[in-house]
C-alpha cells in the first residue's frame, strides 16, 4: 500500500475546491506531480503544496490518502473516485465523495453537506455527524445516489437520500426533514427520529427506528418486525402511486392518519 | 486587413474553392486594403456563419435555466482576463452563447421566438450576448389583434398591427407558431389542422397563415413569415406540412426570397398513425421542395443526449411532459401566446429518437438545392448549437453516418431511407447551408457573403480543403469546425486558434416598417381598448425602449 499524508499548512478562511484529492488519481502520479495538482482557494488557483504538506511513504499498490487536521473548508475530497482509500482524521467539507464510483472513505470527524451526492458505488463511513443532502442529487437531477453504502454513526441533516435511486444509507442517530424524498429504489435506515420521511417515494424502503411524523398520503398496511423491533409498515407515497415501504417505530399522530 | 491565400467559398458570389485574398476595412469587405495580414494560405475560408433559427434569449430560455440547475453543471469555463465565466450545455448563460458561436465561426444569430409582451427581456439578454450580431423574430400566430384582423379580412389593419408589433418588440420578422393553437391552449385545447377553427375567433390556421404572409409581403419585410407548423411533433403530420406549404403558393413575395420559411422541418416530417408505426416521410417533403421554389426550411436536426425543448407550442409541451414524465413549465402570455419548456434526453436506442435523427439528415440530403435547407438544430430543442460541427460532418460523410447508424436502434433502417442515401455534401453546400442561404432567407444583404460591401465577418478554418477528404477524415474535420483558426467579426479578429482574443459588442437588427397613417390609427384604437380591458400592463409600459437596444441596426421597410 502507498500512503500519502496530507496536512493543512494553515487554517483556511475561504473554502477550497480540492476535487483532485482522490486516491485513484494520486496512484498514477509521482509525489512531485501530486504537489503540483490544482486547488482553487476561493477564486485563486493554487497548487496542493501551496496549502498542504504532502508526504509519500513510497509504498506500492493501492493508494491510501491520510488527511490529518481540519478539512471542514475543503470541498469535493474524493469526488468521483473509483478505487483506493481516504482516511480523514478530522472534519471534511462539502461534497466529500460525491459522484464516487468505488473505493472507501473513512471520516473520523464530521462531514459537511452533500456527502456522497450522486454516489454510484464504494463506501463512506462517518464517525461524527453529516450535514444536509447526504447521498442526494444535485438540484434538478433525476437521481441521487444509485449504489454503494453510506454509514453515519451520528446524525444527518435534512434531505437525507433525496431522489435516491439505489444503494444504502444507514444513520445511527436522527435525520432531519424529508429523508428519502422521491426515493426510487434506495434503502435508508434511520436509528433515531425523522420528520416526514418518503415524500413522493415511488419505490425502495425507509426504516425509522425512532419517532417520525408520517405523511397523510401514506397508507398503513401492517405491523412488521425488523431487526427485532416491531414497526408500523406503510406504503406510499400515494400521490405518486408509489409502492415504497416505510417502517416507523413511533408514529407522531395528529389524527389524520387512517390506521 | 488582408486575409491572404485562403481557399474561399462564397456561394452568393459564385465562388467555390478559389484561392484569393480578402480585403477588409472599416468593418466591410473592400476592393483593396492595407494593414494586418492574416496568413490563410491553403486554408478554408468562408463568410461568418449565420444562424437563422436558434433560441438564445428571452423568458423561455431563462425558464429553461431555472428549471435545469443540473444543466449548469456542464460547460463550465472559468473567467479569464477577457472572458466572463461560462456555464451550461442546452441552456448556456449569455456569455457562453456568444463565445461558443464565435469559436465555431458564427457571427450572426437570430433568436426565433419572442412575444411582444416579453420582448424587453429578450433584448436584455441579447444585449449581454457578446461578439455576434443578433436579431429576434416576433410571435404573431395566436395574437388577438391578428386573429381579429384575419377574421375580418382586414389586411391593411393586419399589416399596420404587424408593423407596430415589430416596433414594439424591436423585432426583425414575423414568427408564427402553431397558428391558433396558442389561443386554443388557453382553454386546454389545440387546433388539429389547417381548417380547425380557433375558439372564440371564427378563423382558422389556414386564414392566419395566409393573412400574415400577405401582410408580411405588403410590408415588404426583409424576412418572410417564419412558420412552426400546426401538428408539429405528431406522427402523421407530414400531410399538414405539405398542405401548409401549398396554401401560400399563390402569394408572390415582394422581395427576392421565399414567401414562407418553415422552420425545424424535421419535427413536421413524420408518418405513421401513432408512435408504434412512426416513420419518416422526409422523402415526400424533400420532393415537394425539389419541385417548388416558393418555400425554404431549416433542418431542426436532432442530437442525441440532453436537450431542452422550449416553444410557443404549449400543447405540444404538455404532451411531451406527459409522455416522458418530465419536468414541465407552462406559460400563458396574455393576449399573445402560450408556451412551454420541457427538458428531455434523446436516446440512441429509442426508436422514435433514432428515426427523428435520421429525418433531419434525410431532409437535407434529399433536397437537391442546399439553398432551401438551412442547417439548424433548433437549439436547444433538437440539441444544442455547439453540435453544428457534428451535423456538418454527418452531411459530408457517408462513412460517419454509417458509423452512427450502427449505434442506433435498428428501426432507423426500416422506417427511414437514410441508409440508402449516398450523397456527401461538399464545402460549397455547407457554405450555402450555414452562410449564404440563412442570410438570403433572412434578407440580410450584408451578411453571409464576401462581396465588396459585405460586413467584414470571416471564418478561417484550420482545414486544407485541397488536402483533406471530409468523407474520410470526419473526426479531424469536426474538430476543426468546432475550433476555428480565425473568426473575424466586423473586421476584428475575435477568435485565434480556437481561443477568444477580443470581445466586441454585437449589433441588434430590427425592422421599422411604415404603414399608412389611417391604418395605424385604426390599430391604435383597437389597442387602447385591449390594454384597458385585458392586458395586465399599460400600453405606455409595453413597448421596448431604445435603452434596451443600445447597438441597433434599424432596417426600414413598409407600405410606402
Amino acid at each position: 500500500m502507498r500512503e500519502i499524508a496530507i496536512v493543512p499548512l494553515q487554517e483556511f478562511e475561504v473554502p477550497l475546491e480540492a476535487e483532485n484529492i482522490r486516491p485513484d488519481l494520486f496512484a498514477t502520479l509521482s509525489l512531485e506531480e501530486i504537489r503540483d495538482l490544482e486547488v482553487w482557494e476561493g477564486n485563486r488557483k493554487r497548487v496542493l503544496s501551496d496549502l498542504f504538506s504532502v508526504a509519500d511513504d513510497d509504498g506500492t499498490g493501492e493508494c491510501l490518502i491520510r488527511l490529518d487536521g481540519d478539512f471542514s473548508r475543503v470541498k469535493r475530497i474524493g469526488e468521483g473516485m473509483r478505487e483506493g482509500k481516504i482516511l480523514v482524521r478530522g472534519n471534511v467539507g462539502m461534497r466529500a465523495g460525491s459522484g464516487m464510483h468505488g473505493g472507501s472513505m473513512q471520516i473520523e470527524g464530521d462531514a459537511g453537506d452533500w456527502l456522497g451526492r450522486e454516489m454510484r458505488g464504494g463506501s463512506i463511513n462517518v464517525k461524527g455527524n453529516a450535514g444536509n443532502y447526504v447521498g442526494s442529487r444535485y438540484w434538478g437531477e433525476r437521481c441521487g445516489m444509485r449504489g454503494g453504502e453510506i454509514k453515519i454513526e451520528g446524525s444527518a441533516g435534512a434531505y437525507l437520500g433525496d431522489h435516491i435511486c439505489g444503494g444504502r444509507i444507514v444513520v445511527k442517530g436522527d435525520a432531519g426533514d424529508f429523508p428519502g424524498a422521491s426515493n426510487r429504489g434506495g434503502a435508508i435506515t434511520i436509528g433515531g427520529d425523522a420528520h416526514l420521511p418518503g415524500a413522493e417515494m415511488v419505490s425502495g424502503a425507509i426504516v425509522v427506528k425512532g419517532r417520525a411524523r408520517v405523511l397523510p398520503s401514506y397508507g398503513f398496511q401492517e405491523t412488521a418486525e425488523i431487526e427485532g423491533k416491531l414497526l408500523w409498515k406503510f406504503v406510499g407515497d400515494l400521490v405518486e402511486k408509489g409502492k415504497g415501504e416505510l417502517y416507523v417505530a413511533l408514529v407522531e399522530d395528529d389524527g389524520q392518519l387512517d390506521k | 486587413m488582408i486575409i491572404k491565400g485562403g481557399i474561399v467559398y462564397d456561394p452568393t458570389n459564385g465562388i467555390f474553392g478559389e484561392e484569393m485574398d480578402i480585403f477588409l476595412d472599416g468593418g466591410k469587405v473592400v476592393e483593396e486594403a492595407k494593414g494586418e495580414e492574416i496568413d490563410a494560405q491553403g486554408l478554408l475560408v468562408m463568410p461568418g456563419g449565420v444562424d437563422a433559427h436558434t433560441h438564445i434569449a428571452g423568458t423561455k430560455v431563462n425558464t429553461g435555466r431555472i428549471m435545469r440547475p443540473e444543466d449548469a453543471r456542464s460547460g463550465l469555463e472559468p473567467k479569464t482576463k477577457i472572458l466572463r465565466p461560462c456555464t451550461g450545455y442546452t441552456v448556456p448563460n449569455c456569455y457562453a452563447i456568444g463565445y461558443r458561436y464565435a469559436r465555431m465561426g458564427y457571427t450572426t444569430v437570430f433568436e426565433a421566438a419572442t412575444p411582444i409582451l416579453e420582448a424587453r427581456h429578450t433584448h436584455e439578454e441579447l444585449e449581454e450576448i457578446p461578439i455576434v450580431d443578433k436579431g429576434a423574430l416576433t410571435l404573431f400566430g395566436s395574437n388577438w389583434e391578428v386573429l381579429e384582423c384575419v377574421r375580418d379580412g382586414d389586411l391593411d389593419k393586419l399589416a399596420a398591427y404587424v408593423a407596430w408589433g415589430l416596433r414594439a418588440s424591436r423585432g426583425y420578422g414575423v414568427k408564427v407558431v402553431n397558428p391558433g393553437g396558442g389561443e386554443a391552449w388557453g382553454f386546454g385545447g389545440n387546433v388539429k389542422g389547417l381548417d380547425d377553427p380557433v375558439p372564440n375567433f371564427d378563423t382558422t390556421p389556414r386564414e392566419i397563415i395566409r393573412g400574415l404572409v400577405k401582410a408580411n409581403e405588403m410590408l415588404n419585410l426583409p424576412h418572410s413569415v417564419h412558420l412552426h407548423t400546426n401538428n408539429l411533433g405528431k406522427p402523421g403530420n407530414y400531410t399538414t406540412a405539405l398542405e401548409t406549404l401549398d396554401i401560400v403558393k399563390d402569394i408572390a413575395p415582394t422581395r427576392d426570397r421565399q414567401v414562407l420559411h418553415v422552420t425545424h422541418m424535421q419535427f413536421s416530417s413524420y408518418g405513421g398513425t401513432g408512435w408504434r408505426d412512426f416513420k419518416s416521410e422526409a422523402p415526400q417533403i424533400a420532393e415537394y421542395f425539389n419541385r417548388n421554389d416558393h418555400v425554404t426550411m431549416d433542418m431542426g436536426q436532432l442530437i442525441f443526449g440532453n436537450a431542452t425543448t422550449m416553444t410557443a407550442d404549449a400543447p405540444l409541451e404538455y404532451s411531451n411532459a406527459r409522455l416522458l414524465h418530465a419536468k414541465w413549465s407552462n406559460h400563458d402570455i396574455e393576449l399573445e401566446e402560450s408556451s412551454g419548456v420541457v427538458p428531455l434526453v434523446y436516446g440512441r436506442k429509442m426508436p422514435i429518437n433514432a428515426i427523428q435523427w435520421a429525418i433531419g439528415l434525410e431532409l437535407a440530403l434529399l433536397t437537391e438545392s442546399p439553398w432551401k435547407t438551412l442547417l439548424t438544430t433548433d437549439h436547444p430543442n433538437g440539441g444544442p448549437f455547439v453540435n453544428y460541427p457534428e451535423v456538418i460532418t454527418l452531411l459530408m460523410s457517408g462513412a460517419k453516418r454509417e458509423e452512427e447508424m450502427a449505434t442506433l436502434h435498428e428501426l432507423v433502417a426500416k422506417r427511414t431511407v437514410l441508409p440508402t442515401i449516398e450523397r456527401e455534401m461538399d464545402w460549397g453546400d455547407i457554405a450555402v447551408m450555414t452562410r449564404a442561404a440563412p442570410a438570403k432567407v433572412l434578407g440580410l444583404a450584408e451578411k453571409g457573403h464576401l462581396g465588396v460591401g459585405a460586413d467584414a465577418d470571416v471564418t478561417v478554418y484550420d482545414l486544407r480543403p485541397e488536402k483533406i477528404d471530409p468523407a474520410r477524415d470526419h473526426k479531424r474535420v469536426k474538430e476543426a469546425l468546432g475550433r476555428v483558426k480565425y473568426t473575424i467579426k466586423g473586421g476584428e479578429v475575435v477568435v485565434r486558434d480556437g481561443e477568444i482574443v477580443a470581445v466586441p459588442r454585437g449589433r441588434t437588427y430590427w425592422v421599422d416598417a411604415s404603414v399608412p397613417e389611417k391604418d395605424a390609427e385604426r390599430v391604435q384604437a383597437d389597442l387602447v381598448d385591449k390594454f384597458d380591458k385585458y392586458y395586465s400592463i399599460q400600453k405606455s409600459n409595453y413597448m421596448v425602449q431604445d435603452a434596451y437596444v443600445t447597438n441597433p441596426v434599424v432596417v426600414k421597410a413598409g407600405v410606402i
